[in-house]
Formats: C-alpha cells, structure tokens, sequence
C-alpha cells in the first residue's frame, strides 16, 4: 500500500458521497462554466471580417431615432468614403412568432458587397437581390431554422411599421459572425411606409484604415448643430456602446456566478467536514501511530483536491464537449451562435475548483489538528 | 541492574472540567523494567488510562516526568512526540480501531508508511508481523471478515510491526470473549518471552493480569499496591 492508495481508498470508502461530492462540484462548475461564456459572448462579440473598414453613423440623441435621407449624399462626399448604405432596423415577427428569432434590417442592395463583404453567397444572389424590389437574402442559420431555400416567399409584421411585408429570398448568405440577420431593400421598405424620408442608421465602409479617424471626425462635424446630429463610430465601438446596454445582464451573470462559487464551497466544505468527523477516531488512531497534523492535513487536503479535481474535470470537460461540438444555436434557440469555451475560462474554473478543494480542507484540518489523541479516541464510530 | 525502560517521577494529572478539577493521577512514581509484562489495575476512574496514555505520548501530565528508554516524553513537542510514538510505541486499543477500509495487511502496515522502508521491505515486515500473531493467512482480509480475536491480533501485529521497545494495550480482551481473550494474552506474552518486549496493560479482569510478569493497583490516582 502507498500514501495515495490509502487516500484513495479514504475518499471512496463512501461511493454515494464521493459521486454526490463530484456531481455537485461538476454541476456547480459546468453551470460557472456556461454564465462565463455567455458573460463573454455577450461582452465580446466575435470581430467580424471587414468590421477595421466599417463606420456606423447614428442619430446622436438615441440608437432609435431616425437619420434624414439627405445626409447620405453629404456622407457620401466625405473624403475616404467608399460606399454608404442605410440600415434600418424593420423589427419584424415571422409566422406569427411571439419574438424575434433574428434581425431583418433594410439597406441598399447595391452596397451589401462593398459593405458587408464578409456575408458570402453567389453571384446570382446578389444580382437577384439587386434586381428585384420585393428580394431579401436571408442568414444560412435562419434559413436552416425554418428550411427555407432561394425562390421561398416570407411573410413578416412589423413592430414598428403599420401592416407586413412580403419578401423572396433571393439568396443565402454565410460568412459573418452571426449568419441569422435577414437583408432587403430600403427602397421596398420606403415605397411601403409612404416614404417617409428617414432610415434607421448608416453604415459606411471607408477605404482605408488610415481613412476611419478623420471620417468619423468629419461625419461628426457635418451634422453638428443640425436637426439630426449623428455619432459616427467604428463598428467595434458601436458594439461595445450597444453591449454597455447589457449591464445590468452583466451583473446579473456576475452575481449568479459567485452565487454558484460561493454556495459550491458551502457544500464542500460541509461535505468535507462530515467525511473527516466520521473518521475522527481513525485520525485519532494514525496520530497515535505516528502520524503528524501536517500529514493528516495532507490526506485531508489530498482527498478534498482530488474531490474537487474530479468534478472540476466532469463539469469542465462536459461543457467544453457541449458547447464545442453540439449545436449551440438550437439549444439556445438562437440566442447564441457562439459559445466559445476559452481556456481563459476553463482556467478559471480550474482555479476554482483548486481554491474550493483547499477550503473545503482548512476547516476539517483544524479540527484534526486541535483534536488530541485521547479525545479523539473517546469519540463514538 | 538495568536502567528501567518507563522512569515515572511525581506525575500529576489534572483535569479541569469548568470550575472542577479532578485529580486522575496524584504524584505517581514508578520504574518498569526492560521485558516486564505490568498489569494496571483498578476501578474505573482510578487513572490507569491516563497513566498509559502518558507513559505512550498521547497525553501530557499537569506536573512530574515521565521518561521512557531516557527520554523524557513530557519536554518534547508535538511533531517530536509524533515521531517518536512511531518508533517506540506501539498501541493495543479496547476496540482494535483497524481501518475498516483497509485490508489485514494494510492496516498492519499504516505505521510503515512513516518510515524510509521500501515497498518489498515494508511488505516482508507485515507479513513477519502477522505471522508471528499467526495470521499469515488473512491478510488480504477486512476487518469486517475477521472475528473480534482476529481483529485484535491484527491490531498487535500492526503495533509490533515498526518493533517498538514498549507496547501499551488499554483493556486488549475488553471487546473478546474468554477463548479469544486467551488467545490475544498469549501472543502478548509471547511477545514478552520471545521478543523481549515490554508490555504495560490495562486491565479490569484479574485473570487477564496473571499473564503479566507484575500487577499494580491505582485508586484515586495513587498507587495502592
């Protein structure tokens, strides 16, 4: 026999407790596991390809006011501006849905490739998209959702405007972060409302990075002291200021996440400290053998880290197995389609099932060593 | 002569319980030979326990000394006393206190697993000391399949098995019936003759006591007899 056999054989003396121990810290974990990364899908978006090149330009007094037509051509004019589409936001329910699976904005068809060049499809698409006033194209991922294909028809009713729009998928994007968004023309959407002069925001791309600093600048400038003042900002500053909305989200996750830790610890250490009271005597017994507090602090503390290690490994490696090759989009329903599980967070993770088998160990550990020999003796099995 | 193996000089023990306190031994002076086989005798709370869990580094005596092979057990601290209970001291308890998740083998081995001994050396030793119990046979056995006599001679191999000079046993046959009671005294005193071991027991039965080479009584803490 060995040390570590006889911490072994220690630890799994009782099966049902040392796989209720590991399951709670695996469950515990997995769930820690899963609020990080969705804290951090939330907070950091993927870059999307392109996004170095992209200005987004918004009414200055809120993200929901709309922009004037005529600005475009003064955008447009800007020097290093390539192309400028509009980009309204059409807020759409498809078949009667009670929420929105994905987003459907309005722009120019002509700009979608020099705008959003990362979003791939073939050239017939986008020459059908350009071509015809009722065309959208629509995401892979909701096409996928709702086993649409190119020539399909799509009814959607609008939150926002008065009535619902027809449109035909002219084609299936793939290639952006998050392929579920659906793309039409503003101009069926401005024929539809009556047009009435106003879109939802700007996108522009600039022609070179170079050019985003003194576009931004002079964008700002241009509509200073007008009915319309705009925010013009790189794409990644957009999605950061849209994401600073969220924080409430963020504490939210941040405080269930020390919930789960903190609770976690309550359990193993109690956990922990019924195994060693159990066992009191036989302590008693190994430190009238010869054996020192420091060693029994070892066996404890062998046997919490290995309870700990075991369910940090279940927990951790389930959700790292899940989220990496299961099918993110359909367990969440869209909301995310992509869970990347960072060794950042399995690391932290890791910390913490270390940081919990050591806790859960001190306090045992001082009983032990505050025990002596004929006290523990004395105590009943 | 010799120089005594246990030399106890006006050893007290007191307990405080709140506002109380007991006195379990009251100045107690006594020499043990090298070899003896000492039955302790005397009612219960006369302080026969507390005198072998001192002369055994458990428990620190209130005043006196006590010193066993020249050490004084009482002046050393915690870590040396530990070290020094694997190497002199080895402990027969009532209730055999075997790990019950532990094999006959493993248990005889726990006090190994302090030492420097290989696994081989470690393995030859348990198995020396469960033969010598004569127990060769169930050692891959747990105590659960053992009987209550059984169980006590693995205890007395596992407290034989570093050689300790003194060996301490608090009421070995307490928990036996008489055959296996006999049976445990036996190996006890074996160990006496043939090992040269000194044994210092605890025990109520006067025919438990006639297996050792000396009786002595306690009442109240004292020395009676």
């Amino acid at each position: 026999m060995t040390l570590p056999t006889f911490i072994l054989k220690n630890a799994l003396r009782n099966k049902r407790r040392a796989a209720l121990s590991i399951s709670s810290v695996a469950v515990s974990l997995f769930l820690l596991v899963t609020l990080q990364v969705a804290l951090r899908e939330l907070t950091l978006p993927p870059p999307s390809a392109g996004a170095e090149l992209r200005v987004a330009v918004r009414n200055k007094i809120s993200l929901t006011n709309p922009l004037p037509v005529r600005q475009r051509g003064i955008i447009e004019k800007i020097p290093g501006v390539e192309s400028v589409s509009p980009f309204t936001w059409f807020g759409g329910r498809y078949k009667g849905e009670l929420g929105m699976s994905f987003a459907q904005f309005a722009m120019d068809a002509d700009k979608l490739q020099s705008v959003f060049g990362e979003a791939k499809m073939n050239l017939e698409g986008y020459e059908r998209f350009k071509a015809t006033k009722d065309a959208c194209v629509l995401g892979k991922i909701t096409a996928d959702k709702y086993h649409l294909q190119v020539g399909d028809s799509m009814t959607l009713d609008s939150t926002i405007y008065p009535g619902s729009l027809t449109f035909h998928i002219a084609g299936i994007y793939a290639g952006t972060p998050d392929d579920r968004n659906m793309l039409f023309r503003q101009d069926y959407l401005d024929e539809s409302i009556g047009t009435p002069g106003y879109v939802g925001m700007w996108w522009l791309k600039v022609k070179s990075a170079d050019d985003m600093a003194p576009v931004i600048k002079a964008i700002n400038a241009a509509f200073e002291n007008t009915a319309a003042e705009v925010r013009a900002e790189s794409e990644r500053n957009f999605q950061l200021g849209f994401i600073s909305m969220l924080g409430n989200v963020k504490t939210l996750i941040a405080s269930i996440s020390t919930v789960v830790v903190f609770t976690l610890v309550l359990v193993s250490a109690s956990t922990m400290s019924m195994a060693v009271r159990e066992r009191f005597r036989e302590l008693a017994i190994l430190k009238a053998l010869g054996f020192r507090r420091r060693e029994l602090f070892a066996f404890i503390l062998a046997e919490s880290f290995g309870l700990a290690v075991a369910g940090a490994m279940v927990g951790i490696g389930t959700a790292y197995a899940l989220y990496t090759y299961g099918n993110i989009s359909k367990m969440t329903a869209g909301i995310f389609v992509s869970f990347e599980v960072t060794p950042r967070i399995m690391g932290v993770a890791a910390l913490v099932a270390v940081v919990l088998g050591i806790v859960s160990a001190v306090a045992p550990s001082l009983s032990v060593a505050r025990m002596s020999v004929v006290n523990g003796l004395k105590t009943l099995d | 002569m010799t120089e005594p193996i246990v030399q106890i000089r006006e050893l007290t023990k007191i307990y405080a319980q709140g506002e109380i306190q007991v006195t379990a031994l009251d100045h107690v002076t006594l020499d043990i030979a090298a070899g003896e086989f000492l039955a302790l005798m005397g009612p219960s709370g006369s302080g026969k326990s507390t005198l072998l869990h001192i002369i055994a580094g458990v428990d620190r005596p209130t005043s006196g000394e006590c010193r066993v092979q020249g050490v004084n057990v009482t002046r050393l601290n915690e870590s040396e006393l530990a070290d020094w209970r694997n190497h002199n001291v080895g402990f027969i308890f009532q209730t055999f206190n075997l790990i019950p998740v532990l094999t006959a083998a493993e248990n005889v081995e726990l006090p190994l697993l302090l030492t420097r001994l290989s696994r081989a050396q470690r393995r030859q030793q348990v198995a020396t000391a469960l033969a010598i119990v004569g127990l060769a046979d169930r050692a891959k056995h747990l105590p659960r399949q053992l009987s209550g006599g059984q169980e006590q001679r693995v205890a007395i191999a596992r407290a034989l098995v570093t050689d300790p000079a003194l060996i301490v046993a608090d009421e070995p046959t307490g928990n036996l019936d008489s055959h296996s009671a006999h049976e445990v005294l036996g190996v006890l005193q074996s160990l006496r003759q043939e090992a040269g071991k000194t044994i210092i027991m605890v025990t109520h039965d006067p025919k438990a006591a006639a297996f050792g080479t000396r009786q002595i009584h306690l009442e109240k803490g004292e020395l009676s007899a």
